[in-house]
């Protein structure tokens, strides 16, 4: 099990994989939007990037993972329209 | 490379790029000005030129684009907006890349492919395929389609892109909308991911052998992008330019996620005030809580102090937003019939980008019924001794921590009588109340939603929005428009919004088990009233409060959520000015004031009436922002 529900962020840590997904939603679907804390996490799984686009969840932290936190944090950052 | 003559060619080329920049900048302006045009074409076809003498193959690919892209135009005569932005975006980053050269003496590691990103803007729909040079193979678009079973056949597509060498750039977005959330299902496959590797095709297509029956390479359709995507996208690798360059231009997305995570902290921050409080009622708290108080009190100010530099970071100015709207203009007057100047002021006045971006539409709308509605045909004008050519002028200038967008006509203007006897004939104020009305507020009736009809519907202004959606929308961006017509002589609406996302005071109130946050400067006071003070009048309530008899609303039924229904004992009452007015909101209980970010409504809430935004609380949970105006009527 991968995901930690932390106060009101939900942490990943190590990989996220597909079961994790679930779990994602599980979350999500109970609050109004999600902080994903990705500080701790290696890699995702497609089905976990998946419900973060769907849910607009917020991606936060600086993974160590260069994949992850050039390309696909950006990429998910991108995706949630935060007007402020 | 010959250094003499690199030297040479960074000065010819610094000035050509910025004669460039300032003339396609005043192309979006004046999209008509011929002069302008050739000399654009000019600069970009030597600065083209001059890269033949170098070693600068992706530089000279993007210029050669650019310079089709500006000869296309000088032929057809047609320029729109999206296409100039590009090439400012192109002009730009050859400015950037010249910076390179002269610290260097090359071009980045990253330029083959900034190149064919900019290149996708300049050619917008056109495929990357077809402006990539054949052979070269230096940077290659990638479109990863998985199938819907793609995770139950143990495939993760997010690993196998991950594996393809050279990647510069990602986007993973769903291959169909998502639809109702609560029904989301984790396990089916609903991805497009989109990415352009630096790397030969062959390395692509190996990486992505056992999947490339989902996969299109080099032949995805990239939509143009925006200004400030191709200019940041152009500039990530222009961080370490020394000290003579004090500017570093950011990836907008992380400056939104910076202001974000900005607002967060305010939020954060905000519920240390109740664990202070609950500290200080502990035995021998009071030491800690006094000196945590202290702390927390500067921890304020320095949040507060976060949170206004970001907001400056996002600023933008409004000349590009100003830009797109004389040829706007000027194509509705001629589809009209109609004449007119055209003239701008303060497009130099730097807004928050959300605002900016968020103004087009009602400024559009506004324009229509400026043009259709205020201004007169020329008979009439000559009628009333008016020069034949009407006058339409935009122009913006700040007011404090606000600016002020006007837009004003030389028109027939507002006749209060005539919008008061519509306004009654639609049903939308009775005879009684229109009598009551000064000019002003008889005027403002034009943004009752429904005042709009099919009898003052044209083919320009009429498509079923009115000035209330105007309202609305400029709602939504926390500012507000006001009206200010002299019949006869002309109209200005004005637009007064905040320039940069600011800390709202917030009253939170509850209604039944909801919560919601009313804007603290509407608010005037709060009070209890007794059951035997509230007296109904015609279809509602009121209280008399000191001399004046106020209105009351009772939120929960306004908003439909139920609550403070008639409940015996005393009634909680937020007395609030709204228009102008005083009226009374009959809530279960006034929670707290609080500090709050609030956010214009986005997505599929931007429509919700009566919510003028959101902002998050402590503990997570949306709180919605009313729109009290919204709310009465």
């Amino acid at each position: 099990m991968s995901l930690r529900l932390e106060g009101d962020v939900v942490l990943i840590e190590g990989h996220g994989r597909v079961e994790d997904a679930e779990t994602l939603v599980g979350f999500a679907q109970g609050q109004n939007r999600v902080v994903l804390d990705l500080s701790a996490c290696e890699s995702l799984h497609g089905a976990v990037v998946q419900a973060i686009l769907a849910f607009e969840c917020v991606v936060v932290g600086q993974p160590t993972d260069a994949f992850l936190r050039d390309l696909l944090a950006p990429a998910l950052a991108r995706n949630v329209k935060v007007a402020l | 490379m010959n250094e003499d003559l690199l030297d040479h060619f960074l000065v010819e080329g610094r000035e050509l790029t910025a004669q460039a920049s300032q003339d396609l900048a005043a192309l979006i302006r004046a999209p008509s000005d011929k002069a302008l045009l050739d000399r654009a074409f000019r600069a970009v076809h030597t600065l083209k030129g001059s890269t033949g003498l170098f070693d600068l193959a992706p530089m000279g690919r993007v210029l050669h684009a650019a310079e089709d892209q500006l000869g296309a135009v000088r032929r057809d005569g047609l320029a729109d907006v999206g296409l100039l932005s590009a090439l400012i975006a192109v002009v730009d980053q050859v400015d950037a890349w010249l910076d390179d050269l002269e610290r260097t003496g090359a071009l980045p590691a990253t330029a083959p492919g900034v190149s064919a990103r900019l290149m996708a803007g300049l050619a917008g729909a056109q495929t990357l395929d077809g402006m990539l040079a054949p052979g070269e193979g230096d940077a290659v678009a990638i479109r990863y389609t998985p199938h819907a079973n793609a995770y139950f056949s143990g495939d993760d597509p997010v690993a196998i892109i991950k594996a393809v060498p050279g990647l510069a750039d990602l986007k993973v977005s769903p291959r169909e909308p998502f639809g109702d959330l609560a029904r989301y299902d984790p396990f089916t496959c609903n991805l497009v991911i989109e990415a352009i590797s630096l790397e030969s095709r062959a390395e692509v297509e190996a990486a992505l052998r056992w999947v490339k029956d989902q996969v299109a390479l080099s032949a995805t359709v990239r939509p143009a992008p925006s200004l400030s995507e191709a200019a940041a996208a152009g500039e990530m690798d222009g961080g370490e330019i020394e000290g003579s360059i004090r500017t570093v231009r950011v990836e907008a997305a992380r400056v939104d996620r910076l202001a974000d995570l900005a607002s967060e902290l305010v939020i954060a921050k905000s519920g240390l005030s109740d664990l202070v409080d609950q500290i200080e009622q502990l035995p021998g708290g009071r030491a800690a809580a006094q000196a945590l108080r202290a702390q927390q009190a500067r921890m304020d100010r320095l949040v507060g102090d976060l949170h206004a530099t970001v907001g400056k970071v996002r600023l933008t100015p409004l000349a590009p937003l100003f830009g797109r709207f004389p040829r706007l203009a000027r194509e509705i007057a001629r589809s009209l019939g109609k004449t007119m100047t055209f003239e701008i002021e303060g497009g130099e006045i730097e807004v928050d980008k959300a605002v900016v971006d968020g103004l087009f539409e009602p400024l559009l709308h506004a324009l229509r019924n400026a043009l259709d509605h205020g201004l007169e045909p020329v008979d009439l004008r000559r009628a009333a001794g008016k020069p034949d050519i009407g006058l339409v002028r935009l122009s913006a200038r700040t007011v404090g921590d606000q600016v002020l967008i006007i837009l004003r006509d030389d028109g027939a203007g507002i006749d209060p009588a005539r919008i008061r006897t519509l306004a009654i004939k639609r049903g939308l104020i009775d005879a009684v109340a229109a009598e009551g009305l000064d000019e002003r507020q008889a005027q403002e009736l034009i943004f009752l939603p429904g005042f709009s009809t099919a009898a003052m519907v044209s083919d320009v202004s009429g498509r079923g929005v009115g000035m209330d959606a105007v309202r609305a929308a400029i709602a939504r961006l926390g500012g507000r428009v006001e009206i200010d017509s002299t019949p006869g002589q002309g109209t200005s609406l004005r637009f007064l919004l905040p320039i940069s996302m600011v800390l709202t005071k917030i009253m939170v109130v509850a209604c039944g088990s909801e919560r919601y946050g009313l804007v603290l400067d509407e608010v005037v006071e709060t009070t209890r009233l007794s059951p035997d003070r509230i007296v109904p009048v015609r279809a509602g309530e009121a209280f008399q409060l000191r001399e004046a008899v106020v209105p009351l609303v009772r939120l929960g039924r306004a908003l439909g959520v139920g609550g403070d229904d008639q409940a015996t004992g005393a009634q909680r009452v937020v007395v609030t000015r709204v228009g102008g007015e005083l009226v009374g909101f009959a809530v279960d209980a006034i929670v707290e004031p609080m500090d709050a970010a609030v956010r214009p409504m986005g997505g599929l809430l931007a429509g919700a009436r009566g919510m003028a935004g959101s902002t998050l609380l402590a503990d997570g949970a949306v709180l919605m922002i009313l729109d009290l105006q919204e709310l009465v009527r």
